[in-house]
Parts: structure tokens; C-alpha cells; sequence
């Protein structure tokens, strides 16, 4: 008679860190932790979508104080070239799978301030952007629209920036550099 | 004392160490004084001993046409409301002002921002050439009027691509048609297809 005893089939490392990460990114995307880097004025979209008119939490969202224990960079508004290089100093300090989400038409294409001498105009040449929100600025239902989309591509294992941050490091770091010159932090008041 | 008697006083006080080129009011709360560069000094020391002893903004005016720079300091008293400006101008080429954290050690902030925007010297402040709100500036000084941002934005920083049938001016492009057909369809249908 043949036998009715469960005989597991070896998987593979390969097959078994799969697993692994589906199991992660369930738990992941369930529970967001934001940090919110406020540039610009999109970041006025955010009271009431983490308060109670759109609550946040109920998608299992919350603020985070520090870089390293965050889920997604928070980029709402314009970028000058004095933020950019906190905020690529503080991508970088970020632990992994990190993601990040950019609010309003300055980081896709400059928006309204496109011509000026301080303001970058696309942010996805500098680091890697999972989720664009547009508008100027987006309404909250497009910011929570947003979050979802973002739930949808780590479930899809479609939200790989970090990913492509680590393949083309030499490609952002030479745009860094031509835009920024130096990307180190130097001022007065820090040193 | 009402602010017109004020005005009176600080007329006389700005008189006795200047010599006033142009006054202007500007309205019932703000004075402006058109001083010559080298009287600046003493006039800011004299309203100050008289209550304006906040420095509340030094900006400066770039009159490309005339080639001057035109250096506003504004003054503000915590028990009188008044206002005033003192106004100099200085030459555009190599320009430089005597400043005056002596008698404000406040401006040397307003003065290190400045020289990095407009590129004016003030010799006196130990620092005014330090960097403080620009970053590896590599340009002339951004408020110029001469400076072209539009320029330097394209130069520097990368531009989103937009592939031609995003764009309205696309022959193309039969999109507005089809705004039109979609609105008479509406119109026709809120008629309840009856042409009015
Ligand atoms: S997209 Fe509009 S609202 Fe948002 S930061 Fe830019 S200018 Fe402000």
C-alpha cells in the first residue's frame, strides 16, 4: 500500500529565499512605515491623510522618526540642490527593501519650477522612484491612491528600486555628481 | 506720540548726520531715506540711539541699466510703529560696502547673503565671503539680473522627455475631437436627444 506520510520536496536556497521574501513583503506592505522628508508644499496633503479625514493607519501606515527603520522616503514637493543631498544622504542610510515615493509635478518634471536655478527637475535621475503622485499639489485621495499602488507593486514584486539603485549605482552616482558637484554634506554649522 | 510727529522727529535726526538725497513715504507706517553710501554709518548708529534698534532685513536692488546696486536697510522699533528705509547705492562693477555688524552684529548674516547673491563685498565682516545658503555655487551670483536661471536649469539639471503624442501641437493628435464629440454627446443627452 503506498504510503500516506507528508514527504516534503527539497527546495532549492533559491526556492526557499523566495518563499521567504513573499512571506516578508505580506507582512511589509501591511505595515508601512513612513519617513517623511517635507520639502515642498505637497506635504500640506498629509495632515489629512494621516489624520482621522483619510486615516492612514488603516492601511496599516504610520510615521517613522528616523531613516533607518523606515519602509518608504517620503518626497513631497520640490527638491533644491541643498535637499537633495540630505535626501540622498539619508536614502542611503535607509535599511533594505527601502522605497520611495515622490508627491506632486516638481519631482517628475520640475513643475513649476522648472527654469529655476535651484530647483532639480526629475528626481528618478538621482535615486530610484517606485511610486510618482502627480499633481500640483495631488489631492489626498490621489497621496492614499498612491500608497495603495505602492502595496500593489511590492505584492507584484514590481517595486524594485532599491534594487536598480544597487545595479546602476555608477549611473546615478555620475548624475549625482554632475548636478550636484559633491554630493558630501559640508557646512558650518555641522563641522 | 502720533506717527506724524514721528515722522517729523526722524526726518530731523536722519538731516542733522545726512545728507538726504530723496525721501519718500511710502505710507502712514513706512518712511524711506535715499542717503549717500559713505553716511549710512552714522545714520543707522543715530536711529538706533533713537529706538530703531532692530535691523529687520538688509536686501539689495540690482539697477542693471544704470549699473548700480542699490542697498536697502530696513529698521524697525519695538515701541513706535514706523518703518524706515535707508537706501544707498553703490557701483555695480566691484561692488563694496563698509559693513556694519558694529553697529548691528546682526547683518552679518544679511550681509554674507549678499554677497552670495548679488556678489557685494563688505569688507569689516570677517566672513561675508563664506557660503551660507548656496551650496558649491559655480556661476555668477544668482539675483543678478544679468544671470539667466532658465540657462543654468537646463545646463545642470537633467529634463524629462516627453514623447511628441503627449504634446496638443500634434497633427496627429485627435484628441480634442474627440472632447468635442464626447460634449455633444452629453449636450444631446441631457436635451434627452432633442435638438433644443
Ligand atoms: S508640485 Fe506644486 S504643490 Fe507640490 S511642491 Fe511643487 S509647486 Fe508645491
Amino acid at each position: 500500500m503506498k504510503s500516506t506520510k507528508f514527504t516534503p520536496v527539497p527546495l532549492t536556497k533559491a526556492e526557499t529565499d523566495k518563499k521567504w521574501w513573499e512571506i516578508g513583503d505580506f507582512f511589509r506592505r501591511n505595515s508601512l512605515w513612513l519617513l517623511m522628508y517635507c520639502t515642498g508644499c505637497c506635504a500640506i496633503e498629509l495632515p489629512p491623510a494621516m489624520t482621522s479625514a483619510y486615516d492612514m493607519e488603516r492601511l496599516g501606515m504610520g510615521p517613522m522618526a528616523t531613516p533607518r527603520q523606515a519602509d518608504i522616503l517620503l518626497v513631497s514637493g520640490y527638491l533644491s540642490l541643498k535637499t537633495l543631498r540630505r535626501l540622498i544622504y539619508t536614502y542611503e542610510q535607509m535599511s533594505e527593501p527601502r522605497y520611495v515615493v515622490a508627491l506632486g509635478s516638481c519631482p517628475i518634471n520640475g513643475g513649476i519650477y522648472h527654469d529655476s536655478h535651484a530647483v532639480i527637475n526629475q528626481l528618478d535621475q538621482y535615486i530610484p522612484v517606485d511610486v510618482y503622485v502627480a499633481g500640483c499639489m495631488p489631492n489626498t485621495e490621489a497621496v492614499m491612491n498612491g500608497f495603495v499602488d505602492l502595496m500593489d507593486q511590492i505584492k507584484h514584486k514590481r517595486a524594485n528600486g532599491w534594487k536598480k539603485y544597487h545595479e546602476n549605482y555608477s549611473w546615478y552616482k555620475a548624475n549625482q555628481i554632475t548636478s550636484l558637484g559633491e554630493v558630501d554634506v559640508h557646512d558650518e554649522f555641522h563641522e | 506720540m502720533n506717527s506724524m510727529n514721528n515722522i517729523e522727529r526722524v526726518k530731523e535726526i536722519v538731516e542733522k548726520v545726512a545728507k538726504v538725497r530723496k525721501f519718500e513715504q511710502i505710507d502712514k507706517f513706512q518712511i524711506a531715506f535715499e542717503i549717500e553710501k559713505n553716511d549710512v554709518h552714522q545714520t543707522l548708529s543715530a536711529l538706533k540711539l533713537a529706538g530703531w534698534k532692530q535691523l529687520s532685513y538688509l536686501s539689495a536692488i540690482d539697477w542693471i541699466e544704470t549699473s548700480k546696486f542699490e542697498l536697502v536697510y530696513v529698521l524697525f522699533n519695538w515701541d513706535e510703529a514706523l518703518y524706515i528705509q535707508i537706501r544707498a547705492m553703490i557701483e555695480r562693477e566691484a561692488a563694496e560696502m563698509n559693513s556694519i555688524i558694529s553697529i548691528f552684529p546682526g547683518a552679518k548674516y544679511y550681509e554674507r547673503e549678499a554677497h552670495e547673491f548679488f556678489g557685494i563685498n563688505f569688507p569689516g565682516n570677517p566672513d561675508y565671503h563664506k557660503q551660507l545658503i548656496l551650496e558649491n555655487w559655480d556661476d555668477i551670483p544668482p539675483l543678478r539680473k544679468d544671470f539667466d536661471p532658465s540657462v543654468y536649469s537646463d545646463r545642470k539639471f537633467p529634463k524629462r522627455e516627453y514623447s511628441v503624442d503627449y504634446s496638443v501641437k500634434d497633427p496627429e493628435n485627435k484628441s480634442f475631437e474627440k472632447i468635442k464629440e464626447r460634449e455633444k454627446r452629453a449636450l444631446s443627452l441631457r436635451t434627452g436627444g432633442q435638438k433644443k
